[in-house]
């Protein structure tokens, strides 16, 4: 800590870097992933069948639904579908069994052509992945504290990092393959500084999102207990008036879409909720689809009563801050992202997850070399051998064992969509034992290679298991089924690269350990000296 | 870090835990301290100043942190936090008083 | 996004070749001063025309979103193409020279 600034920055992002380095490699990996939940969700309950989008006829249709079902529910949520999510989603809240609790919500998926209930698979599907990178499957609200503190120290890691990397303008455009530990530096480099935007927008933004939560004191201060008051402020809904008590039976709401798009200045609608309906003062609550701006909103936009048309309140333009938290939001989650910007925040995605992982692998590699010519390895190394193989090749072995498990579980299953999730923490904990048990490379060459097989697999695994396999959906132009399996199938020969070439560097480094030390190889990972 | 773990003397385990809490929890304590000066002090309405507060909080908490191991003893690092910590703590009070908040 | 990206990694390509260590790799010859100077000018001025595709696009939230995507996106491309395809690099630099006007034309 003598040493000067940048050596201690060197110092505080090598150890926040390795300390937080796993969790954050799985958060990254998991949010990445959830850019395409939709598409994921779409691949696991392939039921739901892909319809031409028509919102007024999708909402003519779940109002027929919910009329017939849940005439006397206090309040109903209608998702319209959209080029991502091709189901329409009802859902009701029924009669609370004692007054002044809350009822039971129910979730059903229509079809959009017909308007019947699809039978789809119990799964969490893409939402899974979502979820987790924040809230890491600990009880509310521990995880998010976890996932919270681990960005913030994602924020120290890169900003040690920029201010250690001397050469940063310099070594702009380098990347030097195949030269070993100076590899793997380069590709750090190279992953971190040409991606660093999309790095440091991701980590603040994590931080802006949970911000009430973590740094709450100016909000106490201001408001004291009063916390709903500060929501309030922040995100101003239209009041509902209350059950009137007079039946009244509700109008199409279809008409309303219309007026409500003029509101919102020719936007799209996502989703409606009616509160009361089948009461004289019944309100349906309009809310704008995200992908219309970059701030992300929440809360209603325009407000109608239910019965008369008339428009009752629209949620007012954000000021300056909200704004900018909101577009914090907004950019983090890419709601508005059409296909091509949607696959560019997947690229950085891999990238700040590629950048976390060979930062792992160069912080073991340096460390290795000194104790190369002993072969053995001191405990603590061997213990971030151990945790780098299990956290990266490990996770990636667990999401493959997701799908699978999505598509081999019988549908009738109870808890099929818990199971689903117990495989995926079933098969990571495996992994953790197999790197246990198992030497370094070994265990990397074998995690990466089922890996692999899973993945590449999975196609067929579809069109064994269903009748949207490739064939079909090509021809269907179901992009998102289509898509997914085509991406794991390159995912998968992609590890499969990385094994092969896993497996070249350990059998040059045998074969070096008969020689006599003196030659240089550049074909080797560790060793070099 | 050329030394092997067993060889590092205790001082240095025990500055370096020092500087550790100290960026965990000193600044904590000045970028939440920071947030709710700004938020008494900047003419915003209450849930604007509050949300600005918020959203700021977290580069005061990076410079914190990078000050307690960039500076030269582990006491260095608390005392200066310490040092702001007061004086925001005093500013926030002076708004409390002069009925800013 | 198509003419924002071109212009950026023909840009960035500019760039690079005005460090005399890329271009030697890239073109087997160190750059004269005068083409270093050049090379940064036209690189700069690449990135900032593509910039301004962006924005005149779809609007100053939507285009500068848009420009950051496509230039992290480019500069990846160009530097993981470099060392294992120095020529397909360049040529994409040269193509997208090319492509760009017609591009431009098209979207007006």
């Amino acid at each position: 800590m003598k040493e000067g600034f940048r050596q201690a920055m060197a110092w505080l992002h090598t150890w926040t870097g390795l300390v937080f380095g796993w969790l954050l490699f799985a958060i990254f990996l998991t949010g990445t992933l959830a850019y395409f939940k939709d598409e994921i969700n779409h691949w696991m309950q392939p039921e739901i069948p892909s319809r031409p989008l028509d919102a007024a006829a999708s909402l003519t249709l779940a109002q027929t639904y919910l009329q017939q079902r849940a005439p006397d529910a206090p309040s109903w949520q209608i998702t319209l579908p959209d080029a991502r999510d091709p189901g329409i989603s009802v859902s009701w809240q029924q009669a609370p069994a004692r007054p002044g609790e809350r009822g039971r919500f129910t979730e059903k998926i229509l079809d959009a052509q017909t308007g019947a209930e699809v039978p789809v698979r119990k799964s969490f599907g893409g939402e899974f992945f979502y979820r987790f990178h924040f809230q890491l499957q600990m009880p509310y609200p521990w995880g998010r504290w976890l996932a919270t503190s681990a960005a913030m120290v994602m924020f120290i890691a890169l900003i040690t990092g920029i201010i250690t990397h001397k050469k940063i303008f310099k070594d702009f455009f380098t990347f030097r393959p195949r030269k070993g530990q100076r590899s793997w530096l380069d590709g750090h480099n190279a992953v971190g500084v040409l991606v660093l935007p999309f790095h440091l927008m991701i980590t603040y933004s994590s931080l802006v999102i949970f911000m009430a939560m973590v740094m709450p004191a100016s909000l106490l201060v201001s408001y004291g207990s009063d916390r709903s008051a500060f929501y309030d402020e922040v995100f101003p809904e239209a009041p509902t008036p209350e059950r009137a008590g007079i039946p009244a039976t509700l109008p199409a709401m279809a008409p309303l879409l219309a007026r409500a798009s003029e509101q919102l200045g020719g936007g799209n609608v996502a989703r409606v909720t009616v509160i009361n309906p089948g009461d004289a003062n019944a309100s349906v609550q309009v809310a704008r689809a995200s992908s219309d701006r970059i701030t992300y909103e929440y809360g209603n936009d325009v407000t109608f009563n239910g019965v008369s048309g008339q428009i009752l309140d629209a949620t007012p333009a954000k000021p300056l801050p909200m704004a900018i938290a909101g577009s914090f939001y907004g950019l983090h989650i890419g709601h508005f992202a059409g296909p091509v910007l949607r696959w560019l925040y997947f690229i950085c995605g891999l990238a700040g997850t590629a950048m976390i992982g060979t930062g792992l692998v160069i912080w073991l590699g340096k460390r290795q070399l000194k104790h190369a010519k002993t072969g053995v390895m001191p405990f603590e190394l061997r213990l971030v051998e151990v945790l780098n193989i299990a956290s990266m090749a490990g996770l990636i072995g667990a999401v493959a064992a997701f799908f699978w498990a999505n598509r081999l579980l019988p549908l009738s299953l109870d808890g099929r969509a818990n199971w689903e999730v117990n495989t995926f923490f079933i098969a990571w904990t495996l992994s953790l034992v197999h790197a246990l048990l198992r030497p370094g490379r070994k265990a990397w060459v074998e995690q990466l290679t089922l890996a692999a097989l899973l993945f590449t697999t999975v196609p067929l695994l579809n069109a064994l298991t269903t009748a949207h396999h490739l064939g079909v959906t090509l021809a269907q132009k179901d992009w998102a089924l289509a898509g997914f399996d085509l991406t794991c199938l390159a995912a998968g020969l992609l590890l499969a690269w990385a094994a092969w070439k896993m497996q070249r560097a350990a059998h040059t480094v045998r074969v070096e350990k008969t020689r006599r030390e003196t030659t240089r190889p550049i074909t080797l990972e560790q060793g070099t000296r | 870090m050329k030394a092997k773990l067993a060889a590092l003397p205790m001082s240095y385990r025990l500055a370096v835990t020092s500087r550790v809490l100290a960026a965990v929890f000193g600044g904590y304590l000045v970028a939440a301290l920071a947030s709710v000066t700004l938020t008494l002090w900047l003419p915003l309405n209450r849930a604007e100043a509050v949300v600005t507060g918020m959203t700021v909080s977290f580069l005061v908490y990076l410079v914190a942190v990078l000050w307690c191991f960039a500076c030269r003893t582990a006491w260095s690092a608390w005392v200066g936090l310490l040092v702001p910590s007061v004086i925001l703590a005093t500013v926030s009070g002076a708004a409390r008083g002069l009925g800013l908040a | 996004m198509l003419l924002a990206l071109l212009l950026c990694y023909v840009g960035f390509t500019a760039l690079c070749l005005s460090m005399p260590r890329h271009h030697d790799e890239l073109l087997g010859r160190k750059p004269s001063s005068r083409r270093v100077r050049n090379l940064k000018l036209a690189g700069w001025l690449l990135l900032c025309l593509s910039l301004w595709a962006a924005v005149a696009a779809k609007d100053w939230g939507f285009g500068l979103v848009d420009w950051f995507a496509v230039s992290m996106f480019s500069a990846l491309l160009l530097v993981l193409l470099m060392p294992y395809r120095p020529k397909l690099a360049l040529s994409l630099a040269a193509l997208s020279l090319l492509a760009a006007p017609v591009a431009a034309w098209a979207w007006w």
